[in-house]
Protein backbone atom coordinates (compact mmCIF):
# COMPACT_ATOMS: atom_id res chain seq x y z
CA UNK A 1 0.00 0.00 0.00
CA UNK A 2 1.46 3.53 -0.63
CA UNK A 3 0.21 5.47 1.85
CA UNK A 4 0.75 5.29 5.57
CA UNK A 5 -2.32 6.44 7.57
CA UNK A 6 -1.63 7.61 11.40
CA UNK A 7 -4.61 8.33 13.33
CA UNK A 8 -3.71 11.65 15.78
CA UNK A 9 -4.83 12.41 19.58
CA UNK A 10 -8.15 14.03 17.78
CA UNK A 11 -10.81 11.71 17.22
CA UNK A 12 -11.84 13.49 13.51
CA UNK A 13 -8.45 14.22 12.14
CA UNK A 14 -6.01 12.32 10.25
CA UNK A 15 -2.89 12.18 8.54
CA UNK A 16 -1.93 10.92 5.31
CA UNK A 17 1.68 10.32 4.57
CA UNK A 18 1.54 10.69 0.47
CA UNK A 19 4.73 8.95 -0.32
CA UNK A 20 6.91 9.95 -3.58
CA UNK A 21 4.07 9.47 -5.80
CA UNK A 22 0.24 10.78 -6.54
CA UNK A 23 -0.87 10.18 -9.69
CA UNK A 24 -2.90 8.22 -11.97
CA UNK A 25 -1.55 4.63 -11.03
CA UNK A 26 -2.34 5.12 -6.87
CA UNK A 27 -5.22 7.45 -7.28
CA UNK A 28 -8.12 5.43 -6.82
CA UNK A 29 -6.25 3.78 -3.92
CA UNK A 30 -5.62 6.99 -2.30
CA UNK A 31 -9.64 7.65 -2.32
CA UNK A 32 -11.21 4.11 -1.25
CA UNK A 33 -8.50 4.78 1.82
CA UNK A 34 -10.03 8.01 2.47
CA UNK A 35 -13.53 7.64 2.20
CA UNK A 36 -13.50 4.66 4.62
CA UNK A 37 -12.00 7.21 7.14
CA UNK A 38 -14.63 9.18 6.37
CA UNK A 39 -17.20 6.10 6.89
CA UNK A 40 -15.24 5.93 10.24
CA UNK A 41 -15.63 9.49 11.47
CA UNK A 42 -12.50 11.07 10.19
CA UNK A 43 -13.68 14.71 9.27
CA UNK A 44 -10.16 16.34 8.74
CA UNK A 45 -7.14 15.15 6.26
CA UNK A 46 -3.84 16.58 6.66
CA UNK A 47 -1.68 15.29 3.60
CA UNK A 48 2.21 15.37 4.37
CA UNK A 49 4.05 16.05 0.88
CA UNK A 50 7.32 15.81 2.53
CA UNK A 51 8.72 13.23 0.41
CA UNK A 52 6.23 14.25 -2.70
CA UNK A 53 7.88 14.25 -6.32
CA UNK A 54 5.06 13.71 -8.60
CA UNK A 55 1.50 15.00 -8.39
CA UNK A 56 -0.45 14.65 -11.39
CA UNK A 57 -3.79 15.98 -12.32
CA UNK A 58 -5.64 12.61 -11.52
CA UNK A 59 -4.01 12.93 -8.42
CA UNK A 60 -4.83 16.09 -7.52
CA UNK A 61 -8.34 15.33 -9.05
CA UNK A 62 -8.63 12.52 -6.06
CA UNK A 63 -8.07 15.30 -3.18
CA UNK A 64 -10.54 17.55 -4.66
CA UNK A 65 -13.17 14.28 -4.08
CA UNK A 66 -12.06 14.59 -0.75
CA UNK A 67 -12.58 18.03 -0.21
CA UNK A 68 -15.50 17.81 -2.00
CA UNK A 69 -16.43 15.15 0.47
CA UNK A 70 -15.73 16.33 3.80
CA UNK A 71 -16.79 20.13 3.14
CA UNK A 72 -20.24 20.05 4.08
CA UNK A 73 -19.39 17.99 7.11
CA UNK A 74 -17.12 20.88 8.53
CA UNK A 75 -14.50 18.82 7.83
CA UNK A 76 -10.60 20.48 6.00
CA UNK A 77 -7.94 19.28 3.50
CA UNK A 78 -4.78 21.09 4.34
CA UNK A 79 -1.68 20.03 3.20
CA UNK A 80 1.76 19.87 5.15
CA UNK A 81 5.29 20.02 4.30
CA UNK A 82 4.25 20.83 0.60
CA UNK A 83 7.63 19.60 -1.47
CA UNK A 84 8.33 22.08 -4.44
CA UNK A 85 6.34 19.74 -7.59
CA UNK A 86 3.54 19.92 -5.54
CA UNK A 87 3.60 23.60 -4.81
CA UNK A 88 3.67 24.11 -8.53
CA UNK A 89 1.05 22.19 -9.02
CA UNK A 90 -1.51 23.85 -6.32
CA UNK A 91 0.04 27.38 -7.93
CA UNK A 92 -1.20 26.75 -11.34
CA UNK A 93 -4.55 25.52 -10.41
CA UNK A 94 -5.02 28.38 -7.47
CA UNK A 95 -5.85 26.01 -5.08
CA UNK A 96 -4.27 27.54 -2.32
CA UNK A 97 -7.54 28.95 -1.38
CA UNK A 98 -9.07 25.86 -0.97
CA UNK A 99 -6.06 23.88 1.05
CA UNK A 100 -4.74 25.64 3.64
CA UNK A 101 -0.71 25.12 4.11
CA UNK A 102 1.06 24.86 6.72
CA UNK A 103 5.09 24.01 6.94
CA UNK A 104 5.11 20.76 9.41
CA UNK A 105 2.61 18.32 10.51
CA UNK A 106 2.90 19.52 13.71
CA UNK A 107 1.81 23.02 12.85
CA UNK A 108 -1.20 21.80 11.07
CA UNK A 109 -2.16 19.06 13.91
CA UNK A 110 -2.55 22.43 16.34
CA UNK A 111 -4.11 24.85 13.70
CA UNK A 112 -6.88 21.99 13.54
CA UNK A 113 -7.44 21.37 17.51
CA UNK B 1 -6.76 -5.15 -11.83
CA UNK B 2 -9.90 -7.07 -10.65
CA UNK B 3 -9.62 -11.21 -10.49
CA UNK B 4 -11.46 -12.67 -13.25
CA UNK B 5 -14.65 -14.40 -11.46
CA UNK B 6 -15.63 -18.51 -12.63
CA UNK B 7 -18.11 -20.37 -12.03
CA UNK B 8 -17.59 -24.46 -11.64
CA UNK B 9 -20.59 -26.76 -11.85
CA UNK B 10 -20.28 -30.25 -11.34
CA UNK B 11 -21.96 -32.89 -9.19
CA UNK B 12 -19.36 -34.51 -7.87
CA UNK B 13 -18.18 -33.16 -4.83
CA UNK B 14 -14.40 -34.05 -4.73
CA UNK B 15 -13.79 -32.53 -8.31
CA UNK B 16 -15.89 -29.73 -7.39
CA UNK B 17 -13.69 -29.17 -4.58
CA UNK B 18 -10.71 -29.79 -6.15
CA UNK B 19 -11.08 -27.36 -9.22
CA UNK B 20 -12.14 -24.62 -6.79
CA UNK B 21 -8.87 -25.37 -4.70
CA UNK B 22 -6.73 -25.08 -8.46
CA UNK B 23 -8.47 -22.38 -10.07
CA UNK B 24 -8.58 -20.10 -6.51
CA UNK B 25 -4.60 -19.57 -6.97
CA UNK B 26 -5.27 -17.45 -9.94
CA UNK B 27 -9.21 -16.72 -10.04
CA UNK B 28 -12.17 -15.84 -8.16
CA UNK B 29 -13.86 -18.99 -8.22
CA UNK B 30 -17.41 -19.75 -7.54
CA UNK B 31 -19.25 -23.44 -7.66
CA UNK B 32 -22.70 -24.95 -8.56
CA UNK B 33 -23.68 -28.95 -8.12
CA UNK B 34 -25.92 -28.54 -10.95
CA UNK B 35 -27.32 -26.36 -13.28
CA UNK B 36 -30.23 -24.95 -11.49
CA UNK B 37 -27.91 -24.10 -8.82
CA UNK B 38 -25.28 -22.34 -11.46
CA UNK B 39 -28.42 -20.21 -13.01
CA UNK B 40 -29.19 -18.63 -9.03
CA UNK B 41 -24.80 -17.95 -9.39
CA UNK B 42 -24.96 -16.14 -12.76
CA UNK B 43 -28.18 -14.49 -11.57
CA UNK B 44 -26.23 -13.00 -8.51
CA UNK B 45 -23.35 -12.16 -10.60
CA UNK B 46 -22.30 -12.80 -14.01
CA UNK B 47 -19.34 -14.66 -14.60
CA UNK B 48 -16.08 -14.33 -16.99
CA UNK B 49 -16.55 -17.98 -17.71
CA UNK B 50 -17.96 -21.25 -17.11
CA UNK B 51 -16.92 -24.77 -16.41
CA UNK B 52 -19.45 -27.12 -16.45
CA UNK B 53 -20.03 -30.64 -16.67
CA UNK B 54 -22.34 -32.44 -19.25
CA UNK B 55 -24.23 -35.24 -16.35
CA UNK B 56 -25.89 -33.68 -13.50
CA UNK B 57 -29.11 -34.23 -11.67
CA UNK B 58 -32.29 -31.79 -11.96
CA UNK B 59 -30.49 -29.71 -14.84
CA UNK B 60 -27.91 -30.94 -17.31
CA UNK B 61 -25.03 -29.04 -18.61
CA UNK B 62 -26.77 -29.09 -22.08
CA UNK B 63 -30.24 -27.33 -21.02
CA UNK B 64 -27.91 -24.84 -18.60
CA UNK B 65 -26.04 -24.01 -22.04
CA UNK B 66 -29.49 -23.89 -23.96
CA UNK B 67 -30.89 -21.40 -21.08
CA UNK B 68 -27.82 -19.06 -21.13
CA UNK B 69 -28.36 -19.02 -25.33
CA UNK B 70 -31.48 -17.73 -24.52
CA UNK B 71 -30.87 -14.47 -22.94
CA UNK B 72 -27.93 -11.52 -23.98
CA UNK B 73 -26.44 -10.94 -20.85
CA UNK B 74 -25.20 -14.63 -20.81
CA UNK B 75 -24.84 -15.85 -24.07
CA UNK B 76 -21.09 -14.43 -24.56
CA UNK B 77 -19.78 -16.01 -21.55
CA UNK B 78 -17.00 -18.30 -22.51
CA UNK B 79 -18.21 -21.52 -21.79
CA UNK B 80 -16.55 -24.75 -21.41
CA UNK B 81 -17.70 -28.66 -21.12
CA UNK B 82 -16.26 -30.91 -18.48
CA UNK B 83 -17.17 -34.28 -18.96
CA UNK B 84 -16.62 -38.13 -18.82
CA UNK B 85 -18.70 -38.81 -21.84
CA UNK B 86 -15.34 -38.60 -24.61
CA UNK B 87 -17.95 -39.91 -27.28
CA UNK B 88 -17.99 -37.96 -30.46
CA UNK B 89 -21.71 -37.40 -30.18
CA UNK B 90 -22.23 -35.48 -27.68
CA UNK B 91 -18.82 -33.34 -28.24
CA UNK B 92 -20.39 -32.18 -31.38
CA UNK B 93 -23.86 -31.53 -29.44
CA UNK B 94 -21.87 -29.16 -27.43
CA UNK B 95 -20.00 -27.19 -30.24
CA UNK B 96 -23.23 -26.99 -31.98
CA UNK B 97 -24.53 -25.20 -29.15
CA UNK B 98 -22.14 -22.94 -29.06
CA UNK B 99 -19.78 -24.47 -26.87
CA UNK B 100 -16.03 -22.69 -26.53
CA UNK B 101 -13.72 -25.61 -25.62
CA UNK B 102 -14.48 -29.03 -24.10
CA UNK B 103 -12.26 -31.44 -22.28
CA UNK B 104 -12.91 -35.12 -21.26
CA UNK B 105 -12.14 -36.45 -17.80
CA UNK B 106 -9.81 -37.45 -17.21
CA UNK B 107 -7.76 -34.12 -17.39
CA UNK B 108 -4.62 -32.22 -17.01
CA UNK B 109 -5.34 -29.78 -15.48
CA UNK B 110 -2.43 -27.90 -16.37
CA UNK B 111 -4.29 -28.05 -19.77
CA UNK B 112 -7.57 -26.60 -18.63
CA UNK B 113 -6.06 -23.69 -17.32
CA UNK B 114 -3.81 -22.82 -20.60
CA UNK B 115 -7.35 -22.98 -21.87
CA UNK B 116 -9.11 -20.97 -19.28
CA UNK B 117 -6.05 -18.59 -20.19
CA UNK B 118 -6.75 -18.29 -23.74
CA UNK B 119 -10.54 -17.56 -23.85
CA UNK B 120 -10.12 -15.10 -20.83
CA UNK B 121 -7.55 -13.30 -23.17
CA UNK B 122 -9.64 -13.30 -25.73
CA UNK B 123 -12.44 -11.55 -24.07
CA UNK B 124 -10.25 -9.12 -22.85
CA UNK B 125 -8.42 -8.11 -26.33
CA UNK B 126 -12.08 -7.52 -27.31
CA UNK B 127 -12.79 -5.40 -24.11
CA UNK B 128 -9.58 -3.26 -24.98
CA UNK B 129 -10.60 -3.05 -28.70
CA UNK B 130 -13.92 -1.64 -27.87
CA UNK B 131 -12.10 1.11 -25.55
CA UNK B 132 -9.63 1.90 -27.64
CA UNK B 133 -12.19 2.56 -30.26
CA UNK B 134 -14.95 4.71 -28.40
CA UNK B 135 -12.25 6.19 -26.76
CA UNK B 136 -10.75 7.43 -30.43
CA UNK B 137 -14.23 8.69 -31.04
CA UNK B 138 -14.65 10.56 -27.72
CA UNK B 139 -11.03 12.01 -28.11
CA UNK B 140 -12.00 12.94 -31.94
CA UNK B 141 -15.65 14.46 -30.71
CA UNK B 142 -13.43 16.46 -27.99
CA UNK B 143 -11.74 18.26 -30.90
CA UNK B 144 -12.79 21.03 -33.79
CA UNK B 145 -12.32 19.84 -37.49
CA UNK B 146 -11.89 23.20 -38.81
CA UNK B 147 -10.41 26.48 -37.17
CA UNK B 148 -11.15 29.89 -38.31
CA UNK B 149 -9.43 31.38 -40.81
CA UNK B 150 -8.70 35.42 -40.25
CA UNK B 151 -7.28 37.95 -42.10
CA UNK B 152 -3.39 38.53 -41.14
CA UNK B 153 -3.59 35.86 -38.54
CA UNK B 154 -2.15 32.66 -38.57
CA UNK B 155 -4.38 30.03 -36.61
CA UNK B 156 -2.64 26.21 -35.40
CA UNK B 157 -3.91 23.57 -33.59
CA UNK B 158 -2.46 20.65 -32.70
CA UNK B 159 -3.44 17.48 -30.81
CA UNK B 160 -2.30 14.33 -30.07
CA UNK B 161 -3.86 12.21 -27.82
CA UNK B 162 -2.80 8.79 -26.39
CA UNK B 163 -5.11 5.21 -26.36
CA UNK B 164 -5.26 5.81 -22.42
CA UNK B 165 -5.26 9.41 -21.95
CA UNK B 166 -7.40 12.09 -20.26
CA UNK B 167 -9.91 14.70 -20.98
CA UNK B 168 -8.15 17.52 -22.99
CA UNK B 169 -10.78 19.60 -24.83
CA UNK B 170 -10.55 22.57 -27.22
CA UNK B 171 -13.67 24.23 -28.77
CA UNK B 172 -14.53 27.38 -30.43
CA UNK B 173 -17.28 29.31 -31.72
CA UNK B 174 -18.08 32.31 -33.60
CA UNK B 175 -20.88 34.18 -31.74
CA UNK B 176 -20.85 37.25 -33.82
CA UNK B 177 -18.84 37.53 -37.38
CA UNK B 178 -15.48 38.12 -37.13
CA UNK B 179 -14.81 37.67 -32.77
CA UNK B 180 -14.38 34.18 -31.81
CA UNK B 181 -14.45 32.00 -27.79
CA UNK B 182 -11.97 29.72 -28.09
CA UNK B 183 -12.26 26.89 -24.76
CA UNK B 184 -9.55 24.74 -23.47
CA UNK B 185 -9.57 22.65 -20.45
CA UNK B 186 -8.80 19.78 -19.15
CA UNK B 187 -11.09 16.97 -17.01
CA UNK B 188 -8.94 15.19 -14.46
CA UNK B 189 -8.82 11.87 -14.58
CA UNK B 190 -7.79 9.29 -17.05
CA UNK B 191 -8.47 7.08 -19.82
CA UNK B 192 -12.19 6.16 -20.96
CA UNK B 193 -13.93 7.82 -18.29
CA UNK B 194 -12.21 10.65 -17.89
CA UNK B 195 -12.86 11.61 -21.88
CA UNK B 196 -16.24 10.56 -21.32
CA UNK B 197 -16.92 13.37 -18.66
CA UNK B 198 -14.60 16.03 -20.72
CA UNK B 199 -17.18 15.06 -23.69
CA UNK B 200 -19.80 15.81 -21.24
CA UNK B 201 -18.77 18.88 -19.69
CA UNK B 202 -18.00 20.37 -22.72
CA UNK B 203 -21.85 20.07 -23.77
CA UNK B 204 -22.40 21.86 -20.75
CA UNK B 205 -19.56 24.57 -22.04
CA UNK B 206 -21.09 25.12 -25.68
CA UNK B 207 -24.73 25.28 -23.98
CA UNK B 208 -24.35 27.24 -21.37
CA UNK B 209 -22.21 29.60 -23.61
CA UNK B 210 -25.38 29.69 -25.89
CA UNK B 211 -27.52 30.98 -23.40
CA UNK B 212 -25.32 33.40 -22.38
CA UNK B 213 -24.38 35.59 -25.15
CA UNK B 214 -27.99 36.76 -25.32
CA UNK B 215 -26.83 39.19 -22.13
CA UNK B 216 -23.09 38.57 -21.69
CA UNK B 217 -19.89 38.65 -23.67
CA UNK B 218 -17.61 38.02 -21.02
CA UNK B 219 -15.44 34.77 -20.65
CA UNK B 220 -15.26 35.62 -16.54
CA UNK B 221 -19.64 35.40 -15.98
CA UNK B 222 -19.12 32.04 -18.34
CA UNK B 223 -16.96 30.38 -16.06
CA UNK B 224 -18.97 31.29 -12.72
CA UNK B 225 -21.80 29.86 -14.74
CA UNK B 226 -20.10 26.32 -15.67
CA UNK B 227 -18.51 26.18 -12.19
CA UNK B 228 -21.99 26.40 -10.91
CA UNK B 229 -23.36 23.90 -13.20
CA UNK B 230 -20.49 21.65 -12.03
CA UNK B 231 -21.29 22.14 -8.30
CA UNK B 232 -24.72 21.44 -8.54
CA UNK B 233 -25.12 18.82 -10.64
CA UNK B 234 -25.05 15.39 -9.18
CA UNK B 235 -23.66 13.54 -12.09
CA UNK B 236 -20.85 15.67 -12.62
CA UNK B 237 -20.17 16.00 -8.76
CA UNK B 238 -16.85 14.24 -9.53
CA UNK B 239 -15.84 16.52 -12.11
CA UNK B 240 -13.29 18.71 -11.90
CA UNK B 241 -11.65 20.69 -14.60
CA UNK B 242 -9.20 23.83 -15.66
CA UNK B 243 -10.55 25.50 -18.33
CA UNK B 244 -9.57 28.78 -20.28
CA UNK B 245 -12.17 30.89 -22.33
CA UNK B 246 -10.44 33.44 -24.77
CA UNK B 247 -12.70 35.99 -26.49
CA UNK B 248 -10.59 36.77 -29.27
CA UNK B 249 -11.49 40.07 -31.25
CA UNK B 250 -9.12 40.42 -34.32
CA UNK B 251 -10.05 43.77 -35.27
CA UNK B 252 -8.92 45.33 -32.43
CA UNK B 253 -6.12 42.64 -31.64
CA UNK B 254 -7.64 42.19 -27.92
CA UNK B 255 -8.30 39.12 -26.14
CA UNK B 256 -10.09 39.13 -22.90
CA UNK B 257 -9.70 35.65 -20.98
CA UNK B 258 -10.94 34.15 -18.07
CA UNK B 259 -8.24 30.97 -16.55
CA UNK B 260 -9.62 28.37 -14.17
CA UNK B 261 -6.66 26.92 -13.08
CA UNK B 262 -5.81 26.44 -16.38
CA UNK B 263 -1.87 25.88 -17.54
CA UNK B 264 -1.43 29.85 -18.45
CA UNK B 265 -0.94 31.12 -21.65
CA UNK B 266 2.47 32.32 -22.84
CA UNK B 267 2.57 35.29 -24.72
CA UNK B 268 5.36 35.44 -27.49
CA UNK B 269 6.27 38.88 -28.73
CA UNK B 270 9.30 40.15 -30.28
CA UNK B 271 9.89 42.28 -27.62
CA UNK B 272 10.17 39.38 -25.11
CA UNK B 273 8.22 36.62 -23.96
CA UNK B 274 5.88 36.08 -21.00
CA UNK B 275 3.79 33.93 -19.13
CA UNK B 276 -0.10 35.66 -19.58
CA UNK B 277 -0.03 35.81 -15.38
CA UNK B 278 -3.49 35.99 -14.30
CA UNK B 279 -5.55 32.77 -13.60
CA UNK B 280 -8.07 31.65 -10.71
CA UNK B 281 -9.28 28.69 -9.41
CA UNK B 282 -9.93 25.49 -11.34
CA UNK B 283 -14.01 24.16 -11.89
CA UNK B 284 -15.51 22.28 -9.40
CA UNK B 285 -14.11 22.70 -6.20
CA UNK B 286 -16.10 26.42 -4.66
CA UNK B 287 -19.42 27.08 -5.62
CA UNK B 288 -18.58 30.92 -4.83
CA UNK B 289 -15.43 30.58 -6.30
CA UNK B 290 -14.51 34.50 -8.49
CA UNK B 291 -13.34 34.87 -12.30
CA UNK B 292 -12.32 37.62 -13.60
CA UNK B 293 -11.55 38.92 -17.10
CA UNK B 294 -8.56 40.00 -18.40
CA UNK B 295 -7.30 42.30 -21.79
CA UNK B 296 -4.45 41.72 -23.37
CA UNK B 297 -3.23 43.03 -26.98
CA UNK B 298 -1.49 41.40 -29.35
CA UNK B 299 1.38 43.22 -30.97
CA UNK B 300 2.38 43.09 -34.47
CA UNK B 301 4.45 39.42 -35.28
CA UNK B 302 3.37 38.20 -31.89
CA UNK B 303 1.60 34.54 -31.00
CA UNK B 304 -0.39 33.29 -28.13
CA UNK B 305 0.41 30.05 -27.05
CA UNK B 306 -1.96 27.84 -25.13
CA UNK B 307 -1.88 23.95 -24.00
CA UNK B 308 -2.80 21.58 -21.65
CA UNK B 309 -0.52 20.27 -18.92
CA UNK B 310 1.11 17.05 -20.88
CA UNK B 311 3.44 19.78 -22.40
CA UNK B 312 4.98 21.33 -19.18
CA UNK B 313 4.85 17.51 -17.38
CA UNK B 314 7.30 15.94 -20.19
CA UNK B 315 10.50 15.24 -18.41
CA UNK B 316 14.15 16.46 -19.87
CA UNK B 317 17.24 15.23 -19.79
CA UNK B 318 18.33 16.00 -16.72
CA UNK B 319 15.48 15.08 -14.59
CA UNK B 320 13.85 18.01 -14.30
CA UNK B 321 9.90 18.98 -16.15
CA UNK B 322 9.68 21.40 -18.98
CA UNK B 323 7.25 23.62 -16.87
CA UNK B 324 6.36 27.19 -17.67
CA UNK B 325 10.18 28.13 -17.83
CA UNK B 326 10.87 25.71 -20.35
CA UNK B 327 8.22 27.06 -22.91
CA UNK B 328 9.34 30.46 -21.83
CA UNK B 329 12.74 28.96 -23.08
CA UNK B 330 11.45 26.70 -25.92
CA UNK B 331 8.68 29.19 -27.36
CA UNK B 332 10.75 32.34 -29.14
CA UNK B 333 12.49 29.75 -31.51
CA UNK B 334 9.03 28.95 -32.97
CA UNK B 335 8.03 32.09 -33.46
CA UNK B 336 8.46 33.24 -37.58
CA UNK B 337 8.61 28.86 -37.78
CA UNK B 338 6.19 27.36 -41.08
CA UNK B 339 4.88 25.02 -38.58
CA UNK B 340 4.95 26.67 -34.87
CA UNK B 341 3.91 24.08 -33.23
CA UNK B 342 6.03 21.34 -34.50
CA UNK B 343 8.91 23.89 -33.71
CA UNK B 344 8.28 23.79 -30.32
CA UNK B 345 7.36 20.35 -29.93
CA UNK B 346 10.87 19.64 -31.72
CA UNK B 347 12.74 21.44 -29.53
CA UNK B 348 10.87 20.09 -26.61
CA UNK B 349 11.98 16.63 -27.71
CA UNK B 350 15.15 17.28 -28.82
CA UNK B 351 16.00 17.93 -25.19
CA UNK B 352 14.00 15.24 -23.35
CA UNK B 353 15.51 12.15 -22.81
CA UNK B 354 12.25 10.26 -24.98
CA UNK B 355 11.53 9.92 -28.44
CA UNK B 356 7.78 11.07 -27.55
CA UNK B 357 5.28 12.46 -25.29
CA UNK B 358 4.30 10.35 -22.27
CA UNK B 359 1.10 12.54 -22.20
CA UNK B 360 -1.61 13.97 -24.34
CA UNK B 361 -0.04 17.38 -26.00
CA UNK B 362 -2.77 19.86 -26.75
CA UNK B 363 -1.27 23.12 -28.14
CA UNK B 364 -2.71 26.19 -30.01
CA UNK B 365 -0.99 28.98 -31.48
CA UNK B 366 -2.80 32.70 -32.59
CA UNK B 367 -0.21 34.25 -34.38
CA UNK B 368 -0.73 38.13 -35.66
CA UNK B 369 1.55 38.52 -38.84
CA UNK B 370 3.79 41.60 -39.14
Amino acid sequence: MSFVLEPTSDQESVIVRIGKALDFRNAAEFKTVCQEKVREGARNFILDFSETGILDSTGLGSIFSLYRQVSPLNGQVVFASVSRPVQVVVQLTRTYKVFRQFPTVEAAQEALT
Amino acid sequence: MARYSILVVEDEHTLRRLLEYRLSKQYHVRTAANGEEALERINEEIPDLIISDIMMPKMDGFALQAELQQHKDTRAIPFIFLTAKADEQSRLKGMRTGVDDYITKPFDIEQLLSRIDRLLERTKIFQEQLDARIGQDFSRKLMPKTLPQVQNYRVVFHNSPLEHGGGDLFDWTEPEPGVFFFTIGDVMGKGLQAKFYAFSFLAYVRTTLHAMLQDSKSPAELMRRVNRVLMQDEFMQETFASLLIMRWDPATHQITYANAGHCRPVLVAPQGTEVVAYSDMVLGLDMNAEFQDTNLTMPPGSALLTYTDGLIEQHLIGGQMVGEQGILDMAPRALGSHEPIDALLNTVLQRSPENEFSDDILVFWLERQV
